[in-house]
């Protein structure tokens, strides 16, 4: 008997992740640094940001001790144009992942390149939602950190916390619907693609089932007419060997 | 497939209409005929099991192998359904042609070549099954309005496009299932984040 736990991450568990993520607080008392599994936090001195993991900001948050400084993607601007550019620019993709930091060099410009090239950068280790992450992206995590910042510190948010929430409601509404659109994609005989780049954790756990249950039955929907191509394309290709083995003789 | 699933036993038993080639005696009561040989070129729906058993084994003579029986494609998946079903797939009940009719067709498909069928299928689950998203969505209120403590709840299903949810065939309610699912846990933990 399997497990009856559904394939992939639930909500709960990709909330849980998001916590790690980095985000930039602004304390208002001092605190030594703390030693954590994951190295030492930065000691807080009062007023100079630093960087912590959201739970601990969070937790820091809830004791008054240190105001968060929301990432700039969460800015209202920056969420609008995400929403024009989702609904307007391009209805078809999904707006792309931040790109990794760059580098840009004073004296010579136009020659930008990124930091730390040889590492392969992804979710968990770029800071995407600090105040230096870039604005117009939606990072990995964008839903939870959002909603994890606007329920509990709504009143460091850049605009009034409602407007924030009902834009982000839109992006989520806007996605989802891509998403369901995004499955027409697999008609197209045997060449079917579906681009989930730039979904988020959130999404990807929503719509897990689903997606997997659509290409599934596409799968087994076009395996007879898969196995006659393959059998067929044995056939061709011994043939082929054949046919070269004689010219090789 | 595991060998206990009950949809693949109930594909296995759908009907589906088979020409007798042979003359067999003592099976007239098969045709409403009882104590009487079954005639060769009698029309007879059988389960697909035994119909494929049947079309595949030969009879084993002396003179030119020949299938037992000889099979159609079911009504479920005539020319006409496949017609309607090439016009607007969405407006198909494929319930109502056989509840597991998916499961039939790649059944019929591994049987004998069915190109155009295939196309057309592919296109039907693809289409619908965006449609079938969108409702798994609606059901139980959208996340806007705030409705009573059960409102993400499996019951709500109905109002809009119940029509349409009737007409689902097994293939699809699982993948309702699975769509609903997702969209009421993203609600719920949606929820769930103000308490904490």
């Amino acid at each position: 008997m399997a497990l009856p736990l559904p394939p992939g991450l639930n909500h709960a568990e990709v909330a849980f992740l998001a916590e790690m993520e980095m985000v930039t607080v602004v304390p208002r008392q001092r605190l030594e640094s703390i030693d954590l599994l994951s190295g030492k936090t930065p000691p807080l001195r009062p007023p100079h940001r630093a960087e912590l993991p959201l739970w601990l900001a969070l937790l820091l948050k809830k004791q008054r001790r240190a105001n968060i400084v929301p990432p700039p993607w969460l800015h209202p601007s920056s969420l609008t144009s995400i929403i024009h550019r989702e609904t307007k620019e391009d209805p078809i993709t999904f707006s792309p992942p931040p790109p990794p930091p760059a580098h840009a060099n004073p004296h010579s410009p136009g020659t930008a390149r990124r930091l730390h090239e040889e590492a392969n950068l992804s979710s968990p280790f770029l800071p995407s939602c600090t105040a230096s992450a870039p604005a117009g992206y939606l990072p990995y995590h964008w839903l939870e950190v959002a909603e994890a910042l606007l329920t509990h510190a709504g009143d460091d948010m850049p605009a009034a916390a409602g407007d924030v929430r009902s834009l982000l409601r839109d992006l989520v509404e806007v996605r989802a619907a891509k998403m369901r659109s995004s499955t027409s994609a697999l008609e197209g005989f045997g060449g079917g693609l579906m681009s989930l780049r730039g979904v988020g954790a959130m999404e990807l756990a929503e719509s897990r089932g689903f997606v997997l249950g659509v290409v599934d039955g596409v799968r087994k929907i076009g395996a007879s007419a898969e196995a006659a191509r393959r059998e067929e394309e044995e056939m061709g290709g011994g043939g082929g060997e054949e046919s070269d083995e004689d010219m090789g003789i | 497939m595991s060998y206990y699933d009950i949809d693949s036993i109930l594909t296995d038993a759908e009907k589906i209409p088979c020409t007798f080639q042979l003359e067999i005696p003592e099976l007239g009561y098969l045709d409403n005929q009882p104590g009487q040989p079954l005639k060769a070129g009698s029309k007879i729906a059988l389960p697909l099991w035994l119909a494929e058993m049947l079309a595949i084994a030969n009879t084993g003579g002396d003179d030119q192998a020949k299938s037992f029986v000889t099979f159609d494609l079911p009504a479920a998946l005539s020319n006409e359904v496949v017609q309607a079903l090439k016009a607007d797939p969405r407006a198909v009940p494929l319930r109502d042609q056989s509840p597991h009719l998916y499961g039939l067709a790649t059944h019929m498909m591994d049987l004998s070549e069915e190109q155009e069928l295939g196309v057309v299928l592919r296109k039907t689950f693809v289409t619908r099954a965006s449609e079938i998203a969108l409702h798994a969505r609606k059901v139980g209120g959208t996340g806007h309005n705030k409705g009573t403590a059960d409102e993400g709840s499996n019951l709500g299903v109905g109002g809009a496009g119940e029509e349409f949810l009737r007409g689902l065939e097994e293939w699809e309610r699982k993948l309702f299932r699975k769509a609903h699912d997702g969209a009421k846990a993203g609600k719920e933990w949606m929820e769930n984040v103000k308490k904490r």
